[in-house]
C-alpha cells in the first residue's frame, strides 16, 4: 500500500471536515428555527404557489411546504420529534384532533392573533369539529366527504353503493380499504363510525367483521387498493378504474379539468370531514405561523385558489362568488345529497381504529 | 514506518511551523495540534484510523445506529412513549407475528416473490452481460455498458410511473396493440402480478448487470476457445467454462437483487394489485396505522431484515463458498 502523507493543510481539512459533521445537529435544528421561516406540512396542492409567491414577497418569511398524504404520518413524525418539533403548522382533519391533542402536539389557537378570523364563512367559525375543552384548535380550511366516483362513459347512474360489487365492473373498481369498510359498514345498515358502539365491543366487532368478510369475497371486484387521491386521479385518467369510492377533492378536480367523472352521494349516506390548519405545540417559529394563517384568511380568492387546486370546498366566506359556473358544479351537490352526509365523529376513535386497522390487514393479507 | 529525519527534526524544537493569520494561526500554533499532526506524522497506524474513522462513524451513525434504535423500539410497549412515562418493555411484538397468520402469508409471499424476481433477473440479465462483455468488441464495450446504464440516471420513482405510463389500459402497450389491430379492448395489465415483477425487475436489474459484466469480462477468452478446441459445444462451454468461473458474479448479483427485492416498497405499492400486498407494505401500514403500531412494525421489519440477511448468508455461504465479496 502506498504510505500517506499527512500535511498540515490536509490534517486540518480533515478535522475541519469533522468538526463539521459533529456539529451537525446545533445546526440543523436553528436553521428550521428561523423568524423569517414557516414550515407546514400539509397535502399536495391545498396551498397554492400563488400565494405562497405573494406571501413570501409581502413578508419577506419563507414558506417551506412539506408534503404529506395521511393524518397517521403526520402524527408519527410530530410524535417522533418530541419537544423539537421541525414543523410549525400541521394538516389535521377534525375528527383526529383529539388523538393529536392527547398527546400533546398541538397547541390551541390564539384566535385574537387573527384579524382576519371573521372571513371565515359562518358554518365554519368555531366548527364543534375543531373544539375541544372550549378551545379551538385550528383554522378550517377545506371540507369534503367520500363520494361514489364513477366515469359516465362507461357506466350507468346509481343511487347506490351496490354499484361498487356490481359484477359489470369486476376488476374496474378501487378504493381506500380503510375507508371504504366503513362506508361498507353504512351499506350494510350498521354504524361505520363506530359512535353507536361505544362500550359495545362485541357489536362493533360483529358490525366490522360482516363489512370485512364482505370486502373479502367481493375482492376481484378491485383493480387496486389505493392510498392517495393523485393514485385515483390517475386510474380515472388511464381508464384503469370506472368506479371508486373517492375522496370529494381528487374527484372534482377531474370535473373541472374536463373529465367524464361523476361524484355522487349514495342513498345509503356517507362521511364527511374538515381539513384545518392547526398550530405545533412548540413549533420553531409560531410567530411566522401566525402571520401565515392570517394571511390566508385574508380573501375569498385564496380560499378560491385553494378549492381549484383541491377539489374541495372552501371554509372562507364569499369563495362562492370567486369560482366560475363550472368549477360551483364540480364542487356543489344536489341538497338532498348533502343531507346524505355525516361528519366524523371523534367519539369512540380508538376501538374504531384499532378494528378497522385489524381488519385492513386482514382483507390485504385475504 | 517511522519517519526519524522528522522526529529528530521535532525532538530537536527545529520543526518549522508556518505562520498563518486569524484564528488558522492560532490552530497551528497550539500545542493540540502540534501533538496531533506530530502522532499523525509518526505513525501510519494513527493515519489510518483517521481516515477510516470519518466513514466508520458515518456507517455506525447513519446506518447501524438506525437499525439499533428500530431494535430497540421493536421490543417496546408504546412508541412513540407517553409524554410521562417510561420506556416499558416486551416480547408481544414478536409473538403477535407468530401468533397471527394475518401477518405470516404476506411475509412468505415476500421472500418467494424476491427468490422469482431474483432468478428472473439473473435469467434476462445474463445474456445481456455476456454480450456486453464478450461480443461487444472492446473499443464499443463502455458505450454498451453506458446506454444500458442511462436509465438507472432517473430516480426510482420515475422508472415505476415509466412502467404505469407503458403498462395501463391507456398506456403505450395497450394503445398500440389497439392501433395494430391485434385487440378491441384493453388488457389489463397493470396493478397485476405480472406487472408487479415486470416494473421490480427492470427497477433492479442494474444491480444483476454489474457484477455479471465485471465476472464474465474477467473469463479469459482463450479458456472459451480452448474448450471449443477439444469438442466442447456451445452448451457444455457454459456449463463447464463460462457458468463455473462467472460464479463470482452471480452471487454477488442474486444476493443484490434479493435483498433489495425482499424490502422494496414503493413499486409493489404503485404497481401491485388487491392480491399482491407483500410484507414491506404491511410494516409501512403497521407505522402509518391510526393506533401507532411502531413496536410491531418494527418488530416486523427486524424479523424480515433478519431473515433476509440469513438466507442471503446461507445462499452465499452454499453456492458462492468463501470468495465472494458483494463488490
Amino acid at each position: 500500500m502506498k504510505d500517506f502523507t499527512a500535511t498540515r493543510r490536509s490534517t486540518l481539512k480533515l478535522l475541519a471536515a469533522g468538526t463539521g459533521v459533529l456539529a451537525a445537529p446545533a445546526i440543523i435544528r436553528p436553521a428550521f428555527a428561523q423568524s423569517k421561516v414557516v414550515n407546514i406540512t400539509t397535502y399536495d396542492k391545498f396551498v397554492p404557489q400563488s400565494f405562497i409567491d405573494q406571501f413570501q414577497k409581502d413578508t419577506g418569511i419563507e414558506v417551506r411546504i412539506r408534503l404529506t398524504d395521511d393524518q397517521g404520518k403526520q402524527y408519527n413524525v410530530l410524535s417522533a420529534e418530541g419537544e423539537t418539533p421541525t414543523t410549525d403548522i400541521v394538516t389535521v382533519t377534525g375528527h383526529r384532533l383529539p388523538q393529536f391533542i392527547g398527546s400533546k402536539l398541538l397547541t390551541p389557537l390564539d384566535t385574537g392573533r387573527l384579524k382576519n378570523w371573521d372571513k371565515l364563512a359562518s358554518a365554519y367559525k368555531g366548527a364543534p369539529q375543531l373544539t375541544v375543552d372550549g378551545s379551538v384548535y385550528g383554522v378550517p380550511l377545506l371540507a369534503g366527504f367520500e363520494g361514489l366516483a364513477r366515469n359516465t362513459d362507461y357506466t350507468k347512474a346509481s343511487d347506490s353503493w351496490a354499484i361498487m360489487f356490481d359484477q359489470e365492473y369486476k376488476g374496474l373498481t378501487s378504493y381506500i380499504i380503510s375507508d371504504f369498510l366503513q362506508i361498507t359498514m353504512r351499506y350494510q345498515g350498521n354504524d361505520g363510525d363506530f359512535v353507536a358502539y361505544e362500550g359495545k365491543p362485541e357489536e362493533a366487532q360483529a358490525a366490522t367483521n360482516k363489512a370485512r368478510d364482505y370486502l373479502i369475497q367481493n375482492k376481484d371486484m378491485v383493480r387496486k387498493y389505493y392510498d392517495a387521491g393523485s393514485e385515483v386521479q390517475q386510474m380515472f385518467v388511464n381508464e384503469d378504474i370506472y368506479v371508486a369510492h373517492s375522496w370529494s377533492g381528487p374527484a372534482s378536480k377531474l370535473i373541472m379539468d374536463g373529465h367524464p367523472i361523476e361524484i355522487s352521494v349514495p342513498k345509503e349516506g356517507t362521511y364527511g370531514f374538515l381539513y384545518s390548519f392547526n398550530v405545533v405545540q412548540n413549533g420553531p417559529n409560531t410567530d411566522a405561523a401566525y402571520t401565515f394563517l392570517d394571511a390566508i384568511l385574508s380573501s375569498p380568492e385564496i380560499g378560491a385558489a385553494m378549492s381549484r387546486q383541491s377539489g374541495f370546498a372552501s371554509a372562507f366566506d364569499g369563495v362562492d362568488k370567486v369560482l366560475n359556473d363550472k368549477e360551483r358544479a364540480a364542487m356543489t351537490l344536489p341538497q338532498e345529497q348533502t343531507e346524505r352526509i355525516q361528519f366524523f365523529s371523534s367519539v369512540n376513535r380508538d376501538m374504531k381504529n384499532e378494528m378497522v386497522d385489524k381488519a385492513v390487514a386482514e382483507i390485504k393479507a385475504a | 514506518m517511522v519517519d526519524t529525519t522528522t522526529m529528530q527534526a521535532r525532538s530537536a524544537g527545529s520543526l518549522r511551523v508556518p505562520r498563518y493569520a486569524g484564528w488558522i494561526g492560532k490552530a497551528v500554533g497550539s500545542g493540540l495540534y502540534r501533538h496531533t499532526v506530530g502522532r499523525l506524522a509518526d505513525s501510519r497506524r494513527a493515519r489510518l484510523a483517521l481516515l477510516a474513522g470519518v466513514p466508520l462513524f458515518w456507517i455506525a451513525a447513519l446506518h447501524i445506529g438506525p437499525i439499533f434504535q428500530m431494535g430497540r423500539i421493536s421490543f417496546m410497549t408504546d412508541y412513540p412513549q407517553a409524554p410521562d412515562g417510561g420506556p416499558a418493555y416486551t416480547l408481544a411484538n414478536y409473538e403477535l407475528f407468530f401468533s397471527d397468520q394475518l401477518y405470516f402469508m404476506p411475509f412468505i409471499r415476500s421472500l418467494i416473490f424476491a427468490a422469482v424476481v431474483t432468478i428472473s433477473t439473473l435469467v434476462i440479465v445474463y445474456p445481456v452481460a455476456y454480450y456486453v462483455a464478450k461480443i461487444v468488441q472492446p473499443k464499443n464495450r463502455m458505450r454498451a455498458l453506458l446506454l444500458l446504464l442511462i436509465p438507472f440516471w432517473a430516480g426510482e420513482l420515475i422508472r415505476t410511473f415509466s412502467v404505469i405510463m407503458l403498462l395501463a389500459n391507456r398506456g403505450a402497450v395497450n394503445v398500440a396493440l389497439r392501433e395494430l389491430g391485434f385487440i378491441d379492448r384493453p388488457i389489463p395489465m397493470l396493478y397485476t402480478s405480472f406487472s408487479l415483477s415486470f416494473g421490480v425487475i427492470y427497477l433492479l436489474a442494474l444491480y444483476m448487470l454489474l457484477p455479471l459484466y465485471s465476472a464474465i469480462e474477467k473469463i479469459p477468452t482463450p479458456l472459451i476457445h480452448a474448450a471449443a478446441d477439444l469438442g466442447a459445444g456451445p452448451l457444455q462451454r457454459f456449463r463447464r467454462v463460462i457458468l463455473p468461473l462467472s460464479k463470482d458474479g452471480i452471487v454477488s448479483g442474486c444476493s443484490l437483487v434479493y435483498l433489495t427485492s425482499v424490502g422494496v416498497f414503493a413499486a409493489p405499492l404503485l404497481l401491485g394489485g388487491p392480491n399482491t400486498v407483500i410484507f414491506p407494505e404491511v410494516i409501512a401500514t403497521l407505522f402509518h396505522s391510526s393506533n401507532d403500531k411502531w413496536p410491531e412494525g418494527a418488530a416486523f421489519a427486524m424479523l424480515l431484515l433478519a431473515v433476509s440477511l440469513s438466507t442471503v448468508g446461507l445462499f452465499m455461504r452454499v453456492i458462492g463458498g468463501r470468495s465472494v465479496r458483494l463488490m
